[in-house]
C-alpha cells in the first residue's frame, strides 16, 4: 500500500533529475548553432550585398557616409562606394596562423621530448608546472609584452639585421617599419599555442610510448633513434590532434594579435616584418567603424567575416577531435 | 559552492553601492579621443558642484560616440565630426559645438623633429597613397629647402586611425579639399578606405597615435592638438601647413583663432559645418568644432535635466569655456554667437 | 660501429637542441613574469584597490569589482548547466550519445572568443536593447566557461566507482539519491577544480567583454541591463595606449593583478588535482 506512491516518487525523481539534465545538455548543442544561425541570418544581407567578391576581393570600404545615395547589390544597399572584401583578413588569418605552425610544431615537439626524457625526476613537476602557468597567462598580458618588448626589438634590432644579412631570402629583406606585424604576431602566437601543444604532445608521448621505447632500445637505437623511430610515429595522431587545437586557437586569437599586427587594411604584407590584419583583430578594430554607416551594411559584413571564422575554426576543431577521438581519451585535452 | 558564490556575489554588489548615493544620475560620454582630455578635466570640476550627477567617460572614437548616442547606450557622443545628412535625415541628433580644436600633422625623424617641416595637402595624400615613398622625395624637398639636405632617404611609416575618428574625419577633409585626386579617391569620413601602403600602421585612438609615432623612427601622424603636450614629451616634431592662401600656418592659437573667425559667420543653426581649409592669410587649414552629439528625446525627465545642466556648464564663459580648462588643452573658445546657438540647442532637450 | 657513434652525436646534438627548447620556453616565461613583476608590481599601490579608474589613471576598485562580479556572475550561470550537461552525459546517455556531447563541448570550447562576443553584441547589446550590460558580459564569459566546467564535471563525475553505486542501490537508495549522495560528494573535488579553472579563463579573457560589458569608470552596481561594467584586461588594453606614464603604470598594475589572480586559481586548482586525482585524470 506505502510500496505504490513511493514507486511513483522514485521514477518521477528520476525522470525530473533526467528532463533536468538533459536541458542543461541540450544547452550547448543550442549555443553553437543559435550562434552559427543568428550570425548567418543577420549577416544574409551582407552575403547576398557582397557575392563571391567578399572571398576574393581586397578592398574593405564602408563607404561615404557623407557622401549622397547609395549603392545595391541584389536588392541590398549600402553607402556610397562601399565594398566589402575580405580576402586580406583571411589571408592575414591563415598567414599568421599557419606560420605559427610551422614554428609552434618542432618548438612544441622539441620541448616535450626534453619534459619527458632529459628533465630530472625532481624538476618534472616544477617544469611541468611552468608550461601549465605559460597557457594561463591572459591574451592582453601577451599583447602587452608584444607591444612593449618584443615589438621594439623586431623594429630596432631584427628589422635592420634582416635586412643587411638576410635580404637575399624572399619575403625577409624590406626593412622592419613599425615592428608590427606578420613577424610580431606570429612570434606572439607561438608562445600562446606551445604550451597546449606542449601538455598534449608530453601526455600522449607518457601514456602510450614507454614500451615502444624500451623495445627501440632494446633493438640497439640510440634514444635518439628510439624517439622519432618508435615514440613519434606511434603518437602521430595526438600530435596531429594538438596540432589542429592550437591551430584553432592561433585562427582566433584576438587581443594579443591586435596589439601587434598593425593592423594592415586593402593591402597584403610584402615581407614578414609589415604589418597584417586578421579576421578577429577586424572585427574587435573596425565595429566601431561599421556602427558609422547608417546602411548598416558595415556591421552585417562584419558579421560575415565572424561566420567565416566560425566556419574555419569549426572545422579545423571538428577534424582536431576526430583525429584526438580516435586515439584515446587521455590526449583529449584542450 | 552556489552559496558560496552567491554571497561573494551580494558582498560584491554591496561594496559597490556602498559609498555611492543611490539616486545619482549616470550619465555615460563616449567618443573622441580628442575631447576625453578636456572632458575629463570638465567631469571632475563640474562633480564638485553636482554630486547627483556621475559622468563615466571613455574615450572610443567619434563614430562609436555618434553611433552609441543614436542608440542610448550613451548619452552624448563626443565627435570632432558633425554627423552626415544621411544619418541626420533617419535619426535627427543635436550636434552641439563645445570648444574648437585644431589637428597637427606630427612626424618622427631622427635630428629633424626640432624643425617644423612643411607640407601641403597634396604632398600628405601622395604619402597616405603609397605615391609619396621616401623622407627624401623631390615633392617633399621642394617646400622644405632649409632642410632638404638633410631629410634621409627612408621609407616614410604613414600611420592612420583604425577607429571611427573625427581626426581622420577633419585630416581627410583637408586632403580632400586640397586635392582633387584624394576627393575622387579615398574622400573624406570618420572612417576611410586607406589605399595600400605597405608600410601603413594603424593605431587605435589619438593616444594610439602618439604612441606609435613615437616609437616608429620615420613615420608620420595626424594628432589632435589637445595631444600636443604628450606630442612634445614624445619629441616628435610638428609641421606647418599649406593653407588655401597658400601659407604655410603652424597651429598657434593665433592662426587657429583667424580660421575660426573667417568661419563663424557661415555657421548654420543646426552647427554642422565644416572648418576645414578656411580662408585667409593666416588660417590654419585643419580645425573643427568638437561637438557633443546628443539625441534630443532622452526620454526621462532626470537624465534630460542632468544632461542640460551638464552641458550648459560646459558652453558658458564662467563654466567650461574658462582658459584654464580649455588652455590645458589647446582648445579655443567658443565664439558668442556660436555658444548662443548651441546653447538654443541644448535647451530642446526633453 | 662507426654508424653508431655517427647516430650517436646526431642524437645527441638534437638532444641538445631539443633541451635548448626547453631553456628557451621557459626563458621566454620567465621574461614575460619579470617584465610584469617589474613594471607592475611597483604600480601596484594600495590605493589602486579603494579609488575608481578616473580621468588618464586613478585606481582598479571599480575593475576590480567588475571583474569578480563578471565571472561570479558567470560562474553562477554556467554552474548548473555545466555540471547538469555532465551529469546527463554520464548517468544518463547512450554511449553514442556520450560521445556526441563530449564532442559538442570540445567544439564549443574552439570558438573563437570574439565570435562570442560579437553574437552577443548584436543579439543581446543592440537587438534586444541590453546596452553594454553585467547579463551580456556574463553570458559570454558562461558561453567560455562552460566547456571547462562540464568537462571536468564529466571526468569527475565519471571516476565515481561502480562498487560504491551499486551498493548504494543495494542498500535501497533510490538512483536520483545515490547521484546526490554518492556521485556528487565523490566528483565534488574535481568540479570544484574545474570551476576553479573556468574561473582562471574568465578572469583572464577580454575580447568578448569588450562590446558587451563595455567599460566603466565607477563600481558596478547590481543592475542587469543598461549598466556597463569595468574589469581589469580592458585597463591593460586601453590604459597602454595612452602616452601617459600614470596610464601605463595603472596598465602595468592591472597586469600584474591579472597574473596574481589567474596564476593563484591556477595553482589553487593544481593543489585539489594533485590532493584528489591521479595524473590522468587532469583536466586543462
Amino acid at each position: 500500500m506505502i510500496a505504490k506512491p513511493w514507486r511513483i516518487q522514485r521514477v518521477g525523481a528520476q525522470a525530473v533529475l533526467r528532463t533536468v539534465t538533459i536541458t542543461m545538455a541540450a544547452v550547448s548543442f543550442a549555443v553553437i548553432f543559435l550562434m552559427l544561425a543568428f550570425l548567418v541570418i543577420y549577416a544574409y544581407p551582407a552575403i547576398r550585398f557582397n557575392g563571391l567578391g567578399f572571398l576574393t576581393g581586397t578592398i574593405w570600404n564602408i563607404g561615404n557616409q557623407y557622401g549622397s545615395g547609395s549603392v545595391s547589390h541584389n536588392g541590398y544597399a549600402a553607402m556610397p562606394g562601399a565594398q566589402f572584401g575580405a580576402l586580406v583578413f583571411i589571408y592575414g588569418t591563415l598567414m599568421t596562423s599557419g606560420l605559427t605552425m610551422v614554428f609552434a610544431v618542432p618548438f612544441a615537439i622539441l620541448v616535450a621530448l626534453a619534459l619527458v626524457y632529459r628533465v630530472h625526476p625532481a624538476l618534472k613537476p616544477l617544469a611541468n608546472a611552468l608550461v601549465e602557468l605559460m597557457s594561463g597567462i591572459p591574451s592582453v598580458v601577451y599583447g602587452l609584452w608584444g607591444m612593449i618588448v618584443l615589438v621594439p626589438w623586431i623594429s630596432n634590432s631584427v628589422g635592420p639585421f634582416a635586412e643587411a644579412h638576410l635580404g637575399f631570402i624572399p619575403f625577409v629583406g624590406g626593412g622592419a617599419g613599425s615592428g608590427d606585424g606578420l613577424l610580431a604576431a606570429t612570434f606572439i602566437l607561438v608562445l600562446m599555442v606551445t604550451p597546449i601543444m606542449v601538455a598534449t604532445i608530453r601526455d600522449v608521448i607518457q601514456s602510450q610510448s614507454e614500451t615502444i621505447f624500451e623495445a627501440s632500445m632494446a633493438l640497439g637505437s640510440t634514444t635518439w633513434q628510439a624517439v622519432t623511430r618508435g615514440v613519434l610515429p606511434s603518437v602521430r595522431a595526438g600530435i596531429l590532434g594538438s596540432l589542429l587545437i592550437a591551430f584553432g586557437r592561433a585562427l582566433g586569437e584576438t587581443m594579443a594579435v591586435l596589439m601587434v599586427c598593425g593592423g594592415a587594411i586593402n593591402i597584403f604584407p610584402h615581407n614578414l616584418f609589415q604589418p597584417v590584419n586578421t579576421i578577429a583583430a577586424v572585427i574587435v578594430s573596425q565595429l566601431e567603424s561599421a556602427l558609422t554607416d547608417s546602411s548598416g551594411m558595415a556591421q552585417r559584413s562584419l558579421a560575415e567575416l565572424a561566420v567565416v571564422l566560425f566556419v574555419i575554426t569549426l572545422s579545423v576543431n571538428v577534424v582536431a577531435r576526430t583525429v584526438l577521438r580516435g586515439t584515446d581519451r587521455d590526449g583529449n585535452r584542450a | 559552492m552556489r552559496k558560496t558564490l552567491a554571497l561573494t556575489l551580494a558582498a560584491l554588489c554591496a561594496l559597490g553601492t556602498a559609498g555611492q548615493a543611490l539616486a545619482a544620475t549616470r550619465l555615460l560620454e563616449t567618443g573622441s579621443s580628442l575631447l576625453y582630455p578636456l572632458l575629463n578635466i570638465w567631469v571632475a570640476a563640474y562633480q564638485k558642484n553636482d554630486h547627483a550627477v556621475q559622468i563615466t567617460t571613455q574615450s572610443t572614437g567619434s563614430g562609436t560616440g555618434i553611433s552609441q548616442a543614436i542608440s542610448g547606450v550613451a548619452q552624448i557622443g563626443a565627435s570632432d565630426a558633425y554627423m552626415p545628412d544621411g544619418a541626420m535625415k533617419s535619426t535627427p541628433m543635436l550636434n552641439i559645438p563645445l570648444a574648437i580644436s585644431a589637428q597637427q600633422i606630427n612626424y618622427n625623424i631622427p635630428g629633424l623633429n626640432n624643425v617644423h617641416l612643411n607640407f601641403s595637402g597634396p604632398v600628405l595624400a601622395g604619402i597616405y597613397s603609397g605615391k609619396i615613398r621616401y623622407w627624401n622625395d623631390s615633392a617633399i624637398k621642394a617646400m622644405n629647402h632649409d632642410v632638404a639636405g638633410k631629410l634621409p632617404h627612408q621609407p616614410i611609416v604613414p600611420i592612420h586611425r583604425t577607429d571611427g575618428s573625427g581626426d581622420t574625419f577633419i585630416f581627410s577633409q583637408y586632403l580632400s579639399k586640397s586635392t582633387p585626386s584624394w576627393a575622387n579617391g579615398p574622400g573624406f569620413g570618420t572612417t576611410i578606405s586607406w589605399p595600400g601602403v605597405s608600410n601603413a600602421v594603424g593605431a587605435n585612438g589619438n593616444p594610439g597615435m602618439v604612441q606609435t609615432c613615437k616609437h616608429t623612427r620615420y613615420s608620420i601622424a595626424y594628432i589632435g592638438v589637445s595631444f600636443l603636450n604628450e606630442t612634445n614629451k614624445a619629441g616628435l616634431g610638428y609641421a606647418a601647413l599649406k593653407n588655401r592662401d597658400g601659407h604655410y600656418v603652424l597651429p598657434t592659437a593665433a592662426n587657429i583663432h583667424a580660421a575660426a573667425a573667417s568661419m563663424v559667420g557661415h555657421t548654420p543653426k543646426d552647427d554642422r559645418i565644416s572648418l576645414v581649409f578656411a580662408p585667409g592669410a593666416n588660417s590654419y587649414p585643419i580645425i573643427n568644432y568638437e561637438y557633443a552629439i546628443v539625441n534630443p528625446k532622452q526620454g526621462n525627465a532626470t537624465v534630460a535635466n542632468s544632461l542640460k545642466a551638464f552641458l550648459n556648464w560646459a558652453i558658458s564663459a564662467n563654466g567650461g569655456q574658462q582658459a584654464h580648462f580649455l588652455d590645458a588643452v589647446h582648445f579655443l573658445p567658443l565664439p558668442g554667437p556660436v555658444i548662443a546657438k548651441s546653447k538654443a540647442q541644448i535647451e530642446s532637450i526633453r | 660501429m662507426r654508424s653508431r657513434r655517427v647516430a650517436g652525436a646526431i642524437g645527441a646534438l638534437w638532444w641538445g637542441l631539443s633541451v635548448a627548447c626547453l631553456v628557451a620556453a621557459i626563458a621566454l616565461l620567465l621574461s614575460i613574469f619579470a617584465f610584469v613583476a617589474l613594471r607592475g608590481l611597483p604600480a601596484l599601490r594600495p590605493q589602486l584597490f579603494f579609488t575608481v579608474t578616473h580621468g588618464i589613471a586613478g585606481g582598479l576598485a571599480n575593475a576590480i569589482a567588475g571583474t569578480f562580479l563578471l565571472v561570479a556572475s558567470g560562474l553562477l550561470l554556467v554552474i548548473v548547466v555545466g555540471i547538469g550537461s555532465a551529469l546527463w552525459t554520464v548517468e544518463y546517455a547512450s554511449p553514442r550519445a556520450q560521445r556526441l556531447m563530449r564532442f559538442t563541448i570540445d567544439v564549443l570550447s574552439g570558438v573563437p572568443s570574439i565570435v562570442v562576443g560579437y553574437f552577443l553584441y548584436v543579439a543581446l547589446v543592440e537587438g534586444l536593447g541590453w546596452g553594454f550590460s553585467l547579463l551580456a558580459g556574463a553570458l559570454a564569459l558562461a558561453i567560455f566557461m562552460l566547456p571547462y566546467v562540464s568537462r571536468a564535471a564529466d571526468l569527475a563525475l565519471s571516476t565515481v566507482p561502480r562498487e560504491m553505486r551499486e551498493g548504494a542501490v543495494a542498500l535501497g537508495a533510490r538512483p536520483a539519491t545515490v547521484v546526490f549522495t554518492i556521485a556528487f560528494p565523490w566528483a565534488l573535488p574535481g568540479i570544484l577544480t574545474g570551476l576553479l579553472i573556468a574561473t582562471g579563463i574568465g578572469l583572464g579573457e577580454t575580447a568578448p567583454l569588450i562590446y558587451t560589458a563595455g567599460w566603466s569608470n565607477y563600481m558596478p552596481t547590481l543592475a542587469l541591463t543598461h549598466e556597463p561594467v569595468g574589469y581589469l584586461t580592458y585597463v591593460v588594453w586601453t590604459y597602454i595606449s595612452q602616452p601617459f606614464a600614470k596610464s601605463h603604470a595603472l596598465a602595468y598594475a592591472a597586469a600584474a593583478l591579472l597574473m596574481i589572480l589567474v596564476f593563484g586559481t591556477n595553482l589553487v586548482a593544481r593543489g585539489f588535482v594533485e590532493y584528489r586525482f591521479p595524473r590522468s585524470q587532469r583536466i586543462h
